[in-house]
């Protein structure tokens, strides 16, 4: 039921379930700073204030509250090309659009930075809008302009294009697949969609998810079969990945 | 291409099988609902694109099943060009046949037939798959558009009831319950509809495609996660859909707080995590308002401590219309209106069967005679079947006396009537007279026919009399 996700800075704090990340429902308030209370966002730096601010999940967006004294906060939205907003001092309930976002302080000299998702977001049909009546909504909102719907294509592409049992792709050759068209694809940019994926798509957590080799592989031939039971990706749609498929090796 | 707002936009005129298609009547997620009206497949030179040689539901024709004269044709475009072409399309085209071609109930919206559309000249639509349906009324979406609440509300509760109760049994899950869903017919009954996800159980549980609407989805499916055959659906996820739409037929309103369908969502999110309890609208009557607590638990476990079958028990009582009692005089519907000092000229009965008040589009509709049981004559103190009702199973020679009273008439006049005969009926109409035992008295005896009026089985509509009958009888016909 929770439609925002905070992922805590790498390396910092406690492992715990899910990597550490935290899910908050609509009305859930997480507080952040270097001495929060129990249950919020630790930072562990110097020149972060006691309380340096506070999320808030509304919907499927979220807003957030700068409570320190003169530092502004950037929201960046990685996939945006260097879009971003900034929360000035003191500003509070201040709106964020992106689907995911990395929140940037600025501590001394540094700059510490956490992500939140919100993978709730909704997209529909512009040509059906008029109708009346609520209407039967999709389980899934793919946004097809965002890197993982890219990485979610090039899992599906071989058994969309005629080979129905063949193995998923392994994370480098989903690197290879994709540098025509994202040419700074790495090994973690990928491993970090089929992450959100898996959130996005709201995987079942298997009992497997406790062994990490297993988890990825699971979670590669879930989000696949998934994918293609509800058609989030035809063939049409592998356009994305930029150019056709490379020859096979023989 | 430009884009039409219907999913599967079909031309006024396009045949298909032995149909002819009309105007469209309503348009889902997933496929567009057109009128329609049988023509004979070789009548006329227009060009027939329609696949003559259609697989015909077989346990139609052995009932010995007419095609109606009009029917609901729904689209599903299942064909291999279409532009919308989704795989799990075809899936829920199948769950939807396969339901209605092996549930027959009454509640539940009949099926004629399947047909597949071959227009070659027409990516869009060929490979369509088209369900005949029976073709409604309206919606009970369109009837709560126009408020206040219907006035017939618990009577239709009572029937959805039964319509989920028949469709549970039968080992099915809706998955989808909502007002666009439940389609009212000519006579005022009620019939569930549109099964693109529903589910067979498997045991405790079914397996839907996760689509759903979020103001009728119980709390654990609210972005619930999935398993790869989909969302995992429980009759308890109708009794959660019900609770909803009961509130809103009695109240107007939405049982959680909000004026879009997100805020309301944030508020179902509150309540399941017990942030927040439940407000019901103060509206709600009683016995109502138990019914809609139970049905709105927050978790399944605590929902699935009843089922349709005991729901509908009490949904019956709370609407006062078990169906074991034979004779349902004096039954309020509402506050009594002061009436109107009625400006009938002559004083007798119009022609029932122009009277019909459904109608579409805009227009008021009455659907108060709703509340008439089925196999009954009803008489109502207002129109539409509005007001007080008096309802009989069989001929009463005396209604003002004998074990079977209707007080009301013997100061109000009936204003309407509705003969809820059942099919096949035994007797098809139902003559009434200003005297005792059947018999002419006052203005009767000016007429020709020596009766106040008669009304033919399964008609309704209103009197234009300032008079109350004192007796009615059964009859072969009027």
């Amino acid at each position: 039921m929770h439609s925002i996700i905070v992922v805590p800075p790498a390396g910092g704090g406690e492992r715990t379930a899910h990597g550490g990340r935290i899910e908050l429902a609509s009305g859930d308030v997480l507080p952040f700073g270097r001495d929060v209370p129990a249950g919020g966002l630790e930072l562990g730096h110097e020149g972060v204030p006691r309380i340096a601010g506070e999320i808030t999940a509304h919907h499927a967006f979220w807003i957030i509250d700068n409570l320190s004294e003169n530092q502004t906060y950037v929201v960046e939205n990685p996939e945006g090309a260097g879009e971003h907003i900034k929360i000035a001092p003191g500003r509070v309930d201040a709106p964020v659009p992106f689907e995911f976002s990395r929140v940037v302080l600025p501590a001394a000299g540094e700059l510490l930075a956490f992500e939140v998702w919100a993978p709730r977001h909704a997209y529909r049909t512009a040509s059906r809008s008029g109708l009346s009546g609520p209407a039967t909504a999709p389980a899934f909102a793919l946004d097809r302009t965002k890197r993982y719907y890219a990485v979610l294509a090039a899992l599906c592409e071989t058994r969309l294009r005629g080979a129905p049992h063949a193995p998923v792709p392994t994370v480098d050759q989903i690197v290879e697949r994709l540098r025509p068209a994202w040419p700074s694809a790495t090994r973690s940019s990928v491993y970090w969609n089929i992450d959100y994926l898996a959130v996005k798509l709201r995987l079942k957590r298997g009992p497997e998810d406790h062994e990490p080799g297993l988890r990825l592989n699971g979670k590669k031939e879930s989000l696949v079969s998934l994918a293609l039971r509800f058609d989030l990706v035809r063939e049409e749609d592998l356009v994305v990945l930029g150019c056709a498929a490379p020859e096979m090796a023989p | 291409m430009t884009e039409s707002p219907y999913a599967v936009p079909v031309p006024k005129g396009f045949r298909v099988g032995s149909w002819e298609v009309l105007e469209p009547l309503a348009d889902g997620a997933f496929g567009s609902v057109y009128a329609a009206r049988r023509i004979s497949a070789d009548s006329g030179a227009r060009r027939i694109w329609a696949d003559s040689g259609a697989r015909r539901i077989s346990a139609d024709a052995e009932a010995g099943g007419e095609l109606p004269a009009v029917a609901a044709l729904k689209f599903l475009p299942t064909g291999t060009r279409a532009p919308h072409r989704f795989n799990h399309l075809r899936e829920l085209a199948e769950r939807e046949t396969e339901l209605l071609s092996r549930l027959r109930a009454p509640r539940i919206i009949r099926l004629y037939e399947t047909l597949t559309v071959e227009a070659p000249g027409r990516p869009g639509l060929d490979g369509a798959t088209v369900l005949v349906l029976e073709k409604a009324e309206a919606s009970l979406a369109a009837l709560l558009r126009r408020p206040p609440a219907p006035a017939a509300g618990p009577a239709l509760l009572v029937q959805v009831c039964e319509g989920l109760h028949q469709l549970h049994r039968a080992g099915w899950v809706h998955g989808d319950l909502k007002p666009a869903n439940v389609l009212l017919m000519k006579d005022g009954s009620v019939r569930l509809a549109d099964f693109g996800l529903a589910a067979k159980l498997e045991g405790a549980a079914a397996y839907s495609p996760g689509f759903s609407t979020p103001d009728h989805t119980p709390p654990e499916l609210h972005w619930a996660e999935l398993g790869e055959r989909g969302q995992q659906i429980r009759p308890s996820t109708d009794l959660w859909a019900f609770g909803v739409l009961a509130h809103l037929v009695l109240t107007g309103t939405h049982p959680l707080p909000g004026s879009t369908a997100e805020a309301r969502g944030d508020a179902l999110v509150r309540y399941a995590r017990g942030a927040e309890d439940l407000r019901l609208s103060p509206e709600l009557p009683g016995a109502w308002r138990e019914i809609v607590t139970d049905c709105l638990a927050r978790t399944h476990e605590e929902r699935a401590r009843h089922d349709a079958s005991s729901l509908l028990l009490r949904v019956e009582r709370a609407a006062g219309s078990t169906s074991s009692s034979r004779l349902r005089s004096l039954r309020l519907l509402r506050r009594p209106r002061l009436l109107v000092a009625a400006a009938a000229l002559l004083g007798v009965a119009v022609a029932l069967g122009s009277a019909v008040v459904y109608e579409r589009g805009g227009e008021e509709v009455g659907y108060g005679y709703h509340h008439c049981p089925a196999q009954s004559v009803c008489f109502f103190s207002e129109d539409n079947g509005e007001g007080q009702m008096c309802s009989w199973e069989a001929s009463d020679p005396d209604w003002l006396a004998g074990p079977e009273t209707c007080a009301w008439t013997r100061h109000a006049p009936v204003r309407s009537v509705y003969f809820n005969a059942g099919d096949p009926a035994a007797f098809h109409g139902v003559e009434y007279f200003r005297g005792r035992d059947f018999t002419p008295a006052g203005f009767d005896l000016e007429r020709d026919t020596l009766r106040t009026g008669c009304t033919a089985a399964r008609a309704q509509g209103n009197l234009a009399g300032t008079y109350a009958p004192r007796s009615h009888r059964l009859v072969k016909r009027c």
